[in-house]
């Protein structure tokens, strides 16, 4: 329970690293839009969905 | 609850004539074994998990799924809530195993654990519409819009989770202990699942068959079980704390509802016999003065 409590705090960056990213890179292969700047779909995901984390861990809020 | 507190200025004679009134209606259906609900919950489960199979073999499109998890969702809660009441079966009796199984594997596609919602659901029959404990109260809103987008801003991570705060002020509570370990692990298991659908190549199955599903199926079910039957959450006492009302797209679409005044009065009635049991309490519910709204 100790190590639950720890690393529930940080749930919303597990989500954005574990989940949203690569469905934003399945979606993004899906709709054929390519990634820019010579990166994979997969690092398109992982930027935006740590980032998203981030966002909604300090933040409090996903939108 | 005395049966006394109405808000109708009743003599004794007429609350003890009313009262036996009501339970010799209440007993008529709270007797046999909910089969109904009992099948809707395998039912809606099985559907539910073959939606995996039929959509990653393409026998069906996502789209398809994706509508029809959501409603699997969304129907999930209510044969589990009939657990919550020991409905199928009260402990000690010998289906109480059918009973618990119910109550855990009916809502898996909502990922409510069945302990904490009936430590919770328990709570809120007890202190209906009070603010300090009613742990459905925080769905107070003035109009379904603004308690739908209120259901959306629960979600969030920042905002306090409501049956948590419960659980931490009854931390000596064992069933509390024992409902908060489960919530955990069921949550915890959730997301590695979706974790590892997602890295497995079926991130859109696991977002379109549950993940989505389950946040809409979450505001569908906290519209029309928390807010809709208790709006405008301001009075409490057995036959003023909930009401019935009339939905104008039809009971089944406010998943019955409408007559969630009776339930109140008698958890022990499964949900599919509460209109017959209203129509019969209705003039019993009147001389109470008891909300019955648009009938």
């Amino acid at each position: 329970m100790a190590l639950l409590r720890a690393l529930f705090p940080w749930g919303p960056v597990f989500f954005g690293i574990g989940f949203l990213a690569p469905l934003i890179a399945t979606i993004m292969g899906a709709l054929n839009i390519p990634a820019p700047l010579g990166l994979s779909e997969i690092h398109i995901g992982l930027a935006i969905g740590a980032m998203w984390g981030l966002i909604a861990k300090f933040g409090g809020r996903w939108i | 609850m005395s049966i006394a507190e109405t808000t109708m200025d009743l003599s004794r004679e007429d609350e003890q004539r009313l009262y036996r009134e009501e339970m010799t209606i209440a007993r008529k259906y709270i007797g046999p074994f909910p089969v109904v609900m009992a099948l809707w919950c395998f039912t809606n489960l099985a559907c539910w998990l073959s939606l995996w199979p039929l959509v990653i073999f393409n026998i069906i499109p996502l789209w398809a799924g994706f509508i029809i998890a959501t409603v699997n969702v969304a129907l999930c809660y209510l044969p589990s809530h009939e657990a919550q009441h020991s409905n199928y079966a009260a402990p000690g009796k010998p289906l109480r195993w059918l009973n618990e199984l119910i109550g855990y594997v009916s809502t898996i596609p909502l990922v409510l654990p069945f302990k904490l919602a009936r430590y919770t659901h328990m709570l809120h029959h007890k202190h209906t519409n009070d603010p300090k404990l009613d742990p459905d109260y925080e769905v107070i809103a003035a109009t379904w819009w603004q308690a739908a987008w209120k259901t959306v801003r629960r979600m969030q991570p920042g905002f306090p989770n409501s049956y948590g705060v419960v659980l931490s002020e009854n931390a000596d509570d064992p069933a509390a202990q024992r409902a908060g370990l489960e919530g955990a692990l069921q949550s915890l298991a959730y997301w590695t699942i979706l974790c590892t659908l997602a890295w497995s190549g079926f991130a859109l199955e696991a977002a379109f068959l549950w993940w989505v599903p389950r946040l809409l199926g979450l505001v569908y079910i906290s519209l029309f079980l928390s807010w809709w039957p208790h709006h405008p959450m301001n009075e409490m006492g057995r036959y003023r704390n909930t009401r019935s009302f009339k939905y104008k797209f039809g009971n089944i679409l406010a998943f019955g509802m409408e007559h969630h005044i009776v339930h109140h009065l008698h958890p022990g009635m499964p949900l599919n016999r509460n209109a017959p049991a209203f129509r019969e309490m209705r003039p019993i519910l009147e001389a109470r003065g008891c909300r019955l709204e648009d009938h």
